[in-house]
């Protein structure tokens, strides 16, 4: 059983020329309609964000701030990000699909979640927006969850690192946010050296990649960097912000993943999960159509275990040396901040 | 209060910003401080043209005559992420700035409101002193 986000009207969050556009969520529909699920796809009704949900990972004052900025015309808030004045309204919806879906599952206790929703979030902090993001979230879900008392796991395979989401979490004991990335690339956070707060150290896991790395090296960095530390976690939910900017056609970078790449990353990650409806999965970045469709199609049936005819892995790029490197600076730096926090000493 | 030797100043390329490097460089001239030029380089930035990188130094090494800077004084700095936060990092290693310079741009499409103006942002976050050149 597939839970989705019920589609509202995002046609109004556009910038002329912009990659961060209405039709990836058209192809990431799509690509679910290849499945042809019949019975087993549920929409839940679309869901704004109420200020309360958005509050728990934003501040007041930013929100404010965005509704005011959109309600007068929008524009470029920085660089890369823009709004307009139908943007609040929309970022409401985006970060409320969530939380809708997240409902559905626990009601029903069963299914897999995913939710096609735009803008992305992950880059989105505390009180700022950047790199296309307005709110976080996956953030705004993972948050609803461990208010409940849950524990909760976000991998991130989008192709560039979720700083957003990290920032959000970097504190918290009961997220785990893992994160695979090209690097050098925006927004240039997320070195492995990089394990979270003192109250949190190890929750925070990154495995940056070098440009053409292949399938077998990001399965490899999940594998021997974050599970152990995941079954050590035991995350009693798993959120994925998948990015499928990371595909090899995307434009946005030099990632070289492939369908069937993402299906064997999806199985593994659902691996994850403790039990049926644990799992939710959030569209962020993906900007190449085409990649973008077959990506989710092999996502979704690789997590309902259904059939699609994947693109093969892919295999033999570089970076395998750089994810041996991460895990060494991590296991450093975990070791050094062991001994500061012994002595009392939090400034490290 | 601490000698200033090395002066950040955010280049984004626009004529706001050459007038934030130009009155760095005078600073800098004064004081015999160091000037990093600093560029960030946002998501949409790998869509920049080739030439972009080359256009970036000719236009710092200009700038740099015309203020009469020895160029020894000068390093140009690109890194990745949007321009607010690469600008807040300068402060840290490795280039340990003393103060920050940026120019006025984007002071307020919609007056009143910190959002879209990298300046008023970065006078919320910077920990190190700030200076907003207005353009003229
Ligand atoms: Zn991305």
């Amino acid at each position: 059983m597939l839970v989705m986000n019920g589609r509202y009207e995002d046609a109004g969050h556009e910038e002329s020329g912009h990659p961060e556009r209405p039709d990836r969520i058209t192809a990431a529909i799509a690509g679910v309609e290849d499945l042809h699920l019949g019975d087993d796809l549920r929409a839940v009704a679309p869901h704004a964000a109420t200020r309360a949900e958005l509050a728990r990972v934003h501040e007041g004052t930013y929100l404010d701030e965005l509704g005011a900025f959109c309600y007068a015309g929008g524009g470029d808030l920085d660089e890369d990000t823009y709004a307009t004045y139908d943007s609040w309204t929309i970022a409401q919806y985006a970060a409320g699909g969530g939380l809708a879906v997240i409902e559905e599952l626990r009601r029903l206790n069963d299914g897999v979640g995913f939710i096609a929703t735009r803008p992305p979030g992950h880059h989105a902090l505390r009180d700022r927006a950047m790199g296309f993001c307005l709110l976080n979230n996956i953030a705004v879900a993972a948050a609803s969850l461990t208010e409940q008392g849950e524990r909760v796991l976000i991998v991130d395979w989008d192709v560039h690192h979720g700083n957003g989401t990290q920032a959000i979490f970097w504190d918290k004991p009961d997220v785990m946010y893992v994160s695979t990335h090209q690097s050098p690339l925006f927004p240039g956070s997320g070195a492995a050296y990089e394990i979270g707060g003192m109250a949190a150290l190890g929750r925070t896991i990154n495995i940056p990649l070098p440009p053409g790395a292949t399938g077998d090296v990001i399965r490899r960095a999940i594998d021997e960097v974050a599970t152990p530390a995941i079954a050590e976690f035991e995350p009693t939910w798993v959120l994925v912000s998948a990015g499928f900017d990371s595909h090899r056609d995307d434009p946005m970078a030099d990632l070289a993943l492939t369908g069937g790449d993402f299906a064997a990353l999806a199985r593994t990650v659902a691996g994850f999960a403790p039990g049926p409806g644990r799992l939710a999965i959030f569209l962020e970045g993906g900007y190449d159509l085409a990649a973008l469709r077959t990506s989710v199609a092999s996502t979704i049936a690789a997590v309902l275990a259904g059939a699609y005819d994947d693109e093969p892995p892919s295999s033999g790029g570089p970076g395998t040396e750089m994810v041996h490197y991460a895990q060494a600076e991590r296991l450093v730096a975990l070791r050094i901040a062991q001994e500061a926090a012994s002595k009392g000493d939090y400034s490290a | 209060m601490k000698t200033l030797t090395t002066i950040a100043v955010g280049f984004d390329g626009s004529a706001d910003a050459k007038a934030a490097v130009r009155w760095a460089f005078n600073l800098a001239a004064q004081i015999d401080a160091h000037v990093v030029v600093v560029h960030a380089v946002g998501m949409l930035g790998r869509f920049e043209d080739r030439d972009a990188a080359k256009q970036l130094e000719e236009s710092v090494r200009q700038l740099s005559d015309d203020c009469g800077l020895d160029s020894s004084r000068v390093r140009l700095h690109v890194a990745n992420g949007d321009a607010c936060s690469v600008l807040i990092r300068v402060a840290d290693d490795p280039i340990s700035a003393d103060l920050l310079v940026v120019g006025s741009r984007g002071q307020g499409k919609h007056p009143g409101l910190l959002l879209g103006s990298t300046s008023l942002e970065l006078a919320e976050h910077t920990t190190v002193p700030l200076v907003i050149v207005p353009s003229l």
